[in-house]
């Protein structure tokens, strides 16, 4: 569903994506991993349009993103580390927005728009300005304006930050439904707990390239001196590439 | 529909894509968006901020009545001197001010609107966010462009409306003139503010491939040309200022603004023959010739519509990724000398307070938002002082030294109105803006009313070092007395203790620690009350020491024989001083007494 095809970006001299070549299938979650810096981002941009690769092809359900945006985009649902909210929309008006956009129907427009703000709680301040809203409140309406098009892709960036241990439950029970139902998401996350929790497979990038892609297995055995946990394996991963 | 571009023989049959909106439906899409933010905003400052909705409306219809009366006499005086429409010079006398005029606004729409556009299409969360929706790169355009267009034209509805009226009631123009005026004006506006848009695309578009200091060059030397031209245009000859041969050369210089292919000469002309009256020959019909500018300009408005939406689908995406990945800047730490120099400058503070100005001197100059306004205002007033000594010729003329003598003051008061802005604007969110810092500066061993103490002679200072030499130099351009000098110094310390005073007292008074953005704060209820009290305060002390140094001249003057006492005015004007000292003191030291005990009890 998700493909990278040999893709580079750059900025300038700098190279912050290096050649990456990662397929995610339909009913995968996959857990983008690496330090701050080392193209996580810039990859999850590209794959929603917000940026063009140097060399390669991203595609989205066989769309190429950079040649068919509108096509690309309309299979996506995206939550980005920092969201965006029209301050002077109440919560409904700005999902109403958002799957009209999708080019939902009206009445189906209103039948998501209920189903996420119950599945998000949402519901008692939905007809709230979102600019009184909290962090988590924001959040938590990014995520229903991701879904409320029920996308084959979710692109996630860093989606617990801010959220109360209640959200994050939420948040991870949803993520894993959403697999199961056939659907592919792309997380990009420093919270290895949660990734080592809910993914199914983990790629590791550091400094622009892929170090790694595979099942939480592959990595105990690629790394079988270190303890059983992510966060063991991940910072011994990181350690060996930097002494190599 | 299947996709346009499709990948290598390997890659997957594309996934099966639902219907997106249709153009049309996008488009009422955005229009609902629209609508439901204005009806939120219009709420809001209905319901929140009745005190700067009010005055903003006061002071618009005041600002437009008042030039609609200076338009109305101004043409009454054309009509009176050169005729009524038909008459031989009526048409030639008043196209020559509508071209000026217009072709002045329309250079400015072009700017302003490509600026503006700038900043919301390819400087805002919202164009990302909007990216990753599928909407049509020209719907994206098309909607920041509105915006631009907006909020670059409501200036040009505000100075022009009162003209066209007042023209249209001067020669009693039919009653098509003032059909014909809000689709004139709305039509006209849209091609700079379009053209402007096309700039600001084609630019972007290619500026990834061009060095900064090509563009830094090219910009200067487009400065340098501009400057000149206009120095050319306007440096005429003191000596024949406003007779007949001066008139005849101002209107030859100014040929290039009745040019015909600029809008504005098709406005013009199209207002001037709306305005005809109808004449007995069947065959010259005022309504069709003004008809037909109106049709002119409607037809190069849509042309240059369909152009940006057409330049935004090819070029806009194109030129946003061009820009987001150019290669970045190291934000290094520049001028150190000059926190150096400001730190030995400052040595007679203590040295906590020394420390927090130097930090606050250290945001000023690495936020361009506020230094690059402080240059262009402080710029335009050193630009205008430097001009204003046409007066020295005519020293000999008891009304030309009054005149001094006014416009003098007046200088005194704009520069105190600028700062009064810059206080309000820069200096009134300070307190605000640290809430959300506050952990740093409320934890550390110093005492709060040290913080609001640097706040208040960092502004005070900020402010009184450029003014001061700003109204010396307007004082040394028009020559006054060494009196009136000195009168103005004292004058320009005491506003800007008095402004920086009222600025951090209420700042601190009136903290909102939800917001993030020093506009929205200075726009506030806080902010508002601010600057009207800062307006009056300004107009109080500028006008009650204005009066008395006007009567004095007077009354020393040998070129007049008023019967006024010139010792009782100076005890008048000793009096005025000194009023506006302790005006100054209750000015700045209630706000602050009361901003120092609210920052005391501050919990954030």
């Amino acid at each position: 569903m998700i493909q990278f095809q040999h893709v580079t970006r750059s900025y300038g001299n700098r190279v912050a994506v290096d050649r990456l070549h990662l397929d995610v299938a339909p009913g995968e979650l996959l857990a983008l991993l690496g330090h701050n810096g080392a193209g996580k981002t810039t990859s999850i941009k590209m794959l929603v349009g917000l940026l063009r690769p140097s060399q390669g092809q991203v595609l989205v359900g066989g769309y190429e993103v950079s040649k068919n945006p509108r096509e690309a985009s309309k299979l996506v649902g995206y939550v980005p580390d920092q969201p965006y909210l029209y301050d002077k929309l109440s919560g409904r008006e700005f999902l109403e927005f958002v799957g009209e956009m999708y080019g939902l129907h009206p009445a189906d427009v209103r039948e998501a728009v209920a189903r996420e703000a119950s599945r998000f709680q949402l519901t008692e301040f939905l007809d709230q300005l979102t600019e009184s809203y909290s962090h988590g409140m924001r959040q938590r309406t990014v995520f229903a304006a991701a879904l409320i098009h029920e996308p084959e892709v979710l692109v996630v960036d860093e989606p617990m930050v801010g959220l109360d241990p209640q959200s994050i439950r939420l948040v991870k029970d949803l993520l894993q439904e959403y697999v199961q139902r056939g659907k592919t998401v792309l997380m990009s996350t420093h919270t290895l707990s949660v990734a080592e929790e809910i993914a199914n497979r983990v790629a590791v990038m550091k400094a622009g390239e892929l170090q790694f892609q595979g099942t939480l297995e592959e990595l105990y055995d690629l790394v079988p001196q270190a303890d059983r946990t992510l966060e063991a394996l991940y910072l011994s991963l990181m350690e060996d590439k930097s002494s190599a | 529909m299947p996709p346009t571009s499709l990948v290598s023989n390997s890659a997957p049959a594309p996934y099966p894509s639902n219907r997106l909106p249709t153009h049309e439906r996008e488009g009422q899409i955005f229009w609902k968006l629209r609508w439901r933010e204005i009806r939120a905003q219009t709420e809001r400052l209905r319901t929140r901020a009745r005190l700067r909705t009010g005055l903003v409306l006061i002071l618009s219809i005041v600002f437009w009545v008042g030039l609609y009366a200076l338009f109305y006499a101004g043409f009454d005086l054309i009509v009176a001197r050169v005729g009524q429409p038909g008459a031989p010079y009526h048409a030639e006398t008043v196209r020559f001010v509508f071209t000026i005029f217009f072709g002045a606004l329309q250079v400015m729409l072009v700017f302003s609107a490509g600026i503006i556009l700038y900043g919301s299409l390819y400087a805002s969360p919202e164009t990302d966010f909007l990216l990753t929706l599928p909407v049509r790169d020209s719907r994206i355009v098309y909607y920041r462009f509105q915006e631009a267009l907006f909020f670059s034209s409501w200036g040009f509805f505000l100075l022009a409306s009162p003209m066209m009226v007042a023209y249209g009631w001067v020669v009693q123009a039919p009653w098509y003139y003032f059909c014909y005026l809000p689709l004139m004006i709305v039509a006209f506006a849209y091609i700079p503010c379009a053209l402007g848009a096309i700039f600001c695309l084609l630019l972007i578009n290619r500026l990834p491939y061009m060095s900064r200091l090509l563009v830094g060059g090219v910009a200067l030397v487009v400065m340098v040309i501009a400057y000149f031209s206009i120095w050319e245009t306007l440096n005429v000859s003191d000596a024949d200022l406003l007779g007949p041969a001066w008139f005849q050369e101002t209107f030859r210089r100014f040929r290039f603004t009745r040019g015909e292919w600029l809008p504005s000469t098709w406005l013009s002309n199209g207002l001037l023959e709306a305005a005809r009256p109808i004449a007995l020959d069947p065959e010259d019909l005022p309504w069709l010739e003004g008809g037909k500018y109106l049709l002119v300009l409607l037809c190069n408005a849509l042309f240059l519509h369909v152009v940006v939406a057409w330049l935004g689908e090819r070029i806009f995406r194109e030129s946003y990724f061009g820009l987001y990945t150019r290669p970045a800047r190291e934000s290094k730490s520049y001028m150190v000398w000059f926190d150096r120099w400001a730190q030995m400058l400052l040595c007679f503070f203590p040295r906590e307070i020394r420390l927090l100005i130097v930090k606050d001197l250290r945001l000023f100059r690495r936020d361009p938002m506020q230094w690059s306004q402080f240059l262009i205002f402080f710029g335009l007033l050193i630009l205008y002082f430097l001009n204003i000594d046409r007066f020295r010729q005519h020293r000999s003329d008891i009304d030309v030294q009054a005149w001094v003598n006014i416009v003098s003051f007046l200088n005194l008061a704009v520069v105190g109105l600028i700062v009064s802005t810059f206080t309000t604007r820069f200096i009134y969110p300070l307190i605000s803006l640290e809430g959300r810092r506050f952990w740093i500066l409320g934890r550390l061993p110093v005492n709060r009313d040290t913080i609001l103490w640097s706040k208040f002679l960092f502004a005070a200072g900020g402010a009184w070092i450029p003014s001061a030499a700003l109204v010396l130099i307007s004082d040394l351009m028009l020559n006054v007395t060494m009196m009136v000098v000195c009168m103005h110094q004292l004058i320009c310390l005491l506003l800007c203790l008095g402004l920086a005073g009222m600025a951090v007292g209420l700042g601190a008074l009136l903290p909102d620690f939800r917001e993030r953005s020093p506009a929205k704060i200075a726009a506030g209820f806080g902010g508002t009350l601010n600057l009207v009290l800062s307006a009056l305060y300004i107009l109080i002390v500028v006008l009650g020491n204005a009066l008395p140094c006007h009567l004095y001249l007077l009354a020393t003057s040998p070129l007049l024989r008023y019967r006024l006492d010139p010792e009782a005015l100076e005890f008048w004007l000793v009096v005025t001083l000194a009023g506006s000292a302790v005006l100054t003191g209750l000015v700045a030291m209630i706000p602050l007494s009361k901003g120092l005990r609210a920052f005391r009890q501050l919990e954030v």
